[in-house]
């Protein structure tokens, strides 16, 4: 699973920042074309609910994603990693 | 199927302003519905006037939007006109305490088998902040430019001594103890009042200092008192801060309601 911000609800409150525990949420630094400043994500596979979600089958922490006033907080399924042949050079 | 399939995406984001705890409130009242099982036919959600009172206009179930402080009124209507509903009210402080604060006290007495979850935000935001009766003492609003001088008005204890089957408080803060008080709520035969304070940075914070979310956040977390502390400290004679509020469930008991199917 991957953590996504909705860049077209989130306001910039920065709640989020403050509750995580792992604090995945930085405060961002620019504003993007409505001005809203929005959260970066730093190391989000570090997110309990995106390592183990599919393996409990139902949502782990989730804080964030129930304290976040509008709604733009929310897991999406990702396509899984396709192995991939690492040529290591001597 | 989350809380997010209870939200009207077409009328979504919110006019909150940022920041707003009534969103966290939303969430949380809905994540409680779902874990009832709680189909949309069957909920109607009902609220008066007031920044929290426009919560049901983004839920996607029938609704009530009534006139200033008469929600409890309706949802007594509709409660006893088809007991089947499950009837949950969206309020403020300035809706339930202030206007409709008769309504509030008999729909506690008659115990009628519905929800009220109260966003307690400690104004009156929507107006342009003035003063309402769970202002706490010294803060600056519009009507009180020197502060506020009057006590606050305890919600909860008011609905626990008029009679509610199920009183709690938390914050927006709290939000996993939120959801799971208004998950009791919603179980509990009879009347059941959560109140829930919230965070107004825009009408509230910005005059008393506490301009920035994480401030005002920071502000409830800090004089939230567990009542089970609030109550050890009293029995050891310790002085309770007076600018702190009791956080925890008040009271849970089994009156006779009135409004449930036999």
């Amino acid at each position: 699973m991957k953590l996504v911000i909705d860049e077209r609800r989130c306001k910039g409150c920065n709640l989020c920042t403050m509750i995580c525990p792992y604090r995945i949420f930085r405060e961002g630094t620019r504003p993007n074309d409505r001005g809203i400043v929005i959260p970066e994500l730093d190391r989000p596979e570090r997110c309990t609910n995106c390592r183990l979600q599919g393996l409990y089958g139902r949502r782990l922490c989730g804080v964030c994603q129930m304290i976040c006033p509008d709604q733009a907080i929310s897991w999406e399924e990702e396509k899984p990693y396709e192995p991939r042949k690492v040529v290591i050079e001597f | 199927m989350s809380f997010k399939d209870w939200f009207r995406e077409d009328r979504l984001p919110h006019i909150f302003c940022t920041g707003c705890g009534n969103g966290t409130v939303i969430n949380c009242t809905l994540e409680a519905v779902e874990e009832m099982g709680w189909i949309r036919d069957t909920t109607v959600f009902i609220s008066g006037i007031g920044c929290s009172s426009r919560a049901p206009g983004y839920i996607t179930t029938d609704s009530l939007h009534t006139t200033h402080g008469r929600a409890l009124a309706f949802a007594t209507g509709v409660k006893l006109a088809n007991p089947r509903l499950n009837v949950v009210v969206f309020t403020g402080d300035g809706d339930l305490a202030a206007i409709g604060g008769n309504h509030f006290i008999h729909a506690c007495r008659r115990n009628i088998d519905i929800t009220v979850v109260c966003m307690n935000n400690m104004i009156y935001g929507m107006t342009g902040g003035q003063g309402s009766p769970c202002t706490p003492p010294g803060a600056i609003s519009t009507t009180t430019p020197y502060g506020m001088c009057e006590p606050v008005f305890d919600l909860s204890a008011l609905a626990v001594t008029a009679g509610a089957n199920y009183v709690a408080r938390w914050t927006s803060y709290h939000v996993t103890e939120l959801t799971k008080a208004i998950k009791v709520g919603l179980d509990t035969p009879g009347f059941s009042f959560i109140e829930a304070m919230v965070q107004c940075p825009t009408a509230y914070g910005r005059r008393n200092k506490l301009r920035q979310v994480s401030d005002m956040v920071t502000y409830l977390k800090t004089h939230a008192l567990l009542l089970q502390k609030k109550q050890r400290m009293e029995e050891e004679g310790e002085t309770v801060p007076a600018d702190m509020f009791a956080v925890g469930e008040f009271v849970r008991r089994d009156r006779p309601a009135m409004g449930v199917l036999k």
